[in-house]
């Protein structure tokens, strides 16, 4: 049990106070990010960056990891009492929860939702513990031509399988590759993409370019087309009890839930949509009381709601172990990690274990805060609903500007900052995910240099990437990823007007 | 069909096609340190720029056929668009780019919240001025002296 050993030890660190302070502002914020409608994750990584750079590692990660985790537990009270989702993982919450809420349940929708989100957090943690030492023990026989095709097998399934159109998803990647590859190679010291700005030199800051999407295109977008919509708040009495049969219709759905989220987290298929929506299916289907669906049932609520926390918390293990980013909030996490000149990967275990496991361990403890911010103090967090819009978008842009301006006092990145969130009012307008930018522009630079090393070792040999069983059936996998959605879409098709 | 709607899909998908020649052209400008391996500075670049010019191409190819696929059936909400809203907030962003050496982080944030204040349709000026001094003025703070960040203090030296 080198495992346990690992992690007791990961406790003693976790639980100085330093580091407890951290997870508490981490999962604090985390729920205030979930909970207010325009501000996510990866939003609020981005603007702490320039702002920790010269605290301690470990308790930056430890209060960043916080943020993402504590995100999903407040992202359903904004879904259930709003019905406008915080995250695009509390879509499903937002149906039944809202119904719940309209119906004067919202106590009971908001209970099982946290309890929900803790049990799914604290078995994924378990999960996350006891997988994790597998997954380095694999990792660590990868050469380069392995890694680049992990990396590659992470770029087809976080454009093309996730979203409604892959060409769209592929082409954000591209367009994040690009912003990656401006400023200086870092293998032969030579400019590309600077157009003679020197301000270009040092490449454009993924601070600039997440909250250049994230919250001036938003706010562009918002302003521009959905400011016309008022959004009602429903009621909520302040009381959060379950009665008895509340707990016995959640609990399975909770189990359930977990077991679909966390393996869809740990898989390159990262994001939290696709496990939220198949289980809010399959409780649909294995549900007593069928006649509340549509209504307001509670297992709807149970079910997605623990499968968004358990994937927040799978796409850990392949951002620790692999250093793979399959999210846009677990890509800013490994631009965190670069930040103190660490690299997330197996190494990582061997080379820094304090803090992997700290990591670790303050998830378990993260956990228990978060269903003690949640549980009673949730009345707190629904009186942040009430800001108005105005002042909201006012903030978030005062933010955005502070957070891009602060990084090197310039005004370019300011520019940079209104260019890019023109750019994401336009990806937001004609439909085009976010997600793969950041993760295209945060990878993009690893993927090449492990391409190049493959290359190197190999000397120059292309066939290295396809007589390495490993290298070459990941990426077999990941040509299979572009290719057969399309084409199981079109024989569906066929099959559908044939029988019409 | 709306045919605007197409317009700007088109617009998108050309945008992205130049932005691919562009990364095509100016690779070529790299100067190419060969290393052993013979792949260079140049190789992914040569590959990205590729990909965009690919993906633009059959973007533009799909956007004159009729749109582009699987697009969110939301017409009525972009039929309304508020551009006024769009330039208050553009003009409050390009402001603070130019009053913050210059005036500095608190005056320009200040005009910059009350101006997206405005863009999403508040008229209570006072109001929006005021939680503006105070949140700025926490934040310049917070930052400069918790933080250790610097900010331009501008025409307010004394703080």
């Amino acid at each position: 049990m080198e495992a346990l050993h690992a992690l007791i030890e990961g406790f003693a660190v976790a639980l100085t106070w330093t580091n407890l302070m951290w997870g508490f502002v981490g999962v604090t914020l985390g729920t205030a990010v979930g909970v207010l409608p325009g501000v996510g994750p990866a939003l609020a990584i981005a603007l702490l960056l320039p702002a920790t750079s010269k605290i301690d590692p470990t308790g930056a990660l430890i209060m960043f990891a916080g943020i993402y985790y504590g995100a999903m537990f407040g992202g359903s009270t904004t879904s259930i009492l709003l019905n406008t989702p915080g995250e695009s993982a509390t879509i499903v919450t937002a149906m039944e929860g809202n119904l719940m809420a309209k119906a004067g349940r919202a106590g009971p929708a908001l209970a099982t939702s946290a309890i929900g989100s803790f049990v799914a957090g604290t078995l994924a943690t378990i999960a996350l513990t006891l997988l994790s030492p597998l997954v380095v023990d694999v990792a660590l026989r990868f050469g380069p031509a392995e890694y680049f095709a992990v990396m590659v097998l992470a770029f087809t399934t976080v454009s093309a399988v996730l979203g409604a159109s892959p060409l769209r998803g592929i082409a954000a990647l591209f367009f994040g590759l690009f912003l990656g590859l401006m400023g200086i190679d870092t293998q032969t010291g030579q400019a590309r993409f600077t157009l003679g700005i020197p301000e270009l030199l040092d490449g454009i800051d993924v601070v600039v370019v997440a909250v250049g999407l994230f919250a001036v295109g938003e706010t562009l977008y918002v302003a521009t087309y959905l400011n016309r919509t008022m959004d009602k708040l429903e009621k909520f009495g302040g009381s959060v009890m379950m009665s008895a049969q509340d707990w016995a219709r959640s609990w399975k759905p909770w189990l359930r839930g977990t077991l679909l989220g966390f393996p869809f987290g740990t898989l390159p298929a990262g994001g939290a949509e696709i496990p939220t929506f198949l289980s809010y299916a399959i409780e649909r289907k294995l549900t007593k009381h069928p006649e509340e669906f549509g209504k307001g049932a509670i297992e709807g609520v149970a079910g997605p709601e623990a499968a968004n926390n358990a994937s927040a918390t799978g796409t850990l293990v392949p951002l620790l172990t692999l250093g793979l980013p399959t999210t846009a909030t677990a890509a800013i996490i490994l631009a965190a990690f670069q930040q103190y000149g660490l690299q997330p990967g197996p190494l990582l275990f061997e080379t820094q274990p304090t803090l992997v496991w700290a990591l670790i361990a303050s998830m378990y403890i993260g956990n228990v805060i978060l269903l003690i911010l949640n549980l009673p103090l949730v009345g707190l967090w629904v009186k942040l609903l009430a800001i108005p819009r105005p002042l909201l978008y006012a903030g978030i842009l005062i933010f955005a500007t502070l957070g891009a301006y602060g990084l090197r006092n310039s005004w370019f990145d300011l520019l940079l900052l209104y260019v890019i969130g023109l750019v994401g009012f336009l990806m937001r307008r004609y439909d085009i995910p976010v997600a793969p930018v950041i993760v295209g522009m945060i990878l993009g630079p690893l993927a090449e240099s492990q391409f190049r090393r493959a290359l190197a070792i190999s000397q120059g040999d292309l066939s290295v990437f396809v007589t390495q069983p490993i290298a070459a059936g990941v990426l077999l996998l990941a040509a299979l990823t572009v290719i057969v959605p399309p084409l199981w879409r079109r024989v569906a098709a066929r099959r559908a007007a044939r029988a019409a | 069909m709306n045919v605007r709607g197409h317009v700007g899909e088109l617009a998108c998908s050309l945008g992205l096609l130049l932005i691919g020649a562009f990364v095509l052209l100016d690779a070529g400008n790299i100067p190419q340190s060969q290393s052993f391996s013979g792949v260079g500075p140049r190789f992914f670049p040569y590959l990205v720029g590729t990909g965009l010019a690919v993906c633009g191409a059959l973007l533009a190819w799909r956007a004159l056929a009729g749109g582009w696929r699987a697009m969110p059936d939301d017409d009525g909400v972009h039929a309304r668009a508020d551009w006024r809203a769009f330039a208050l907030i553009s003009a409050g962003i390009v402001l603070q780019m130019v009053l913050i050496g210059w005036a500095g982080f608190i005056l320009a944030s200040v005009v910059l919240f009350v101006l997206v204040a405005r863009g999403f349709g508040s008229v209570r000026l006072v109001r929006d001025a005021v939680v503006a001094v105070v949140l700025v003025t926490a934040a310049y703070l917070v930052f400069t002296r918790l933080l250790s960040l610097s900010l331009p203090a501008g025409w307010l030296p004394f703080l």
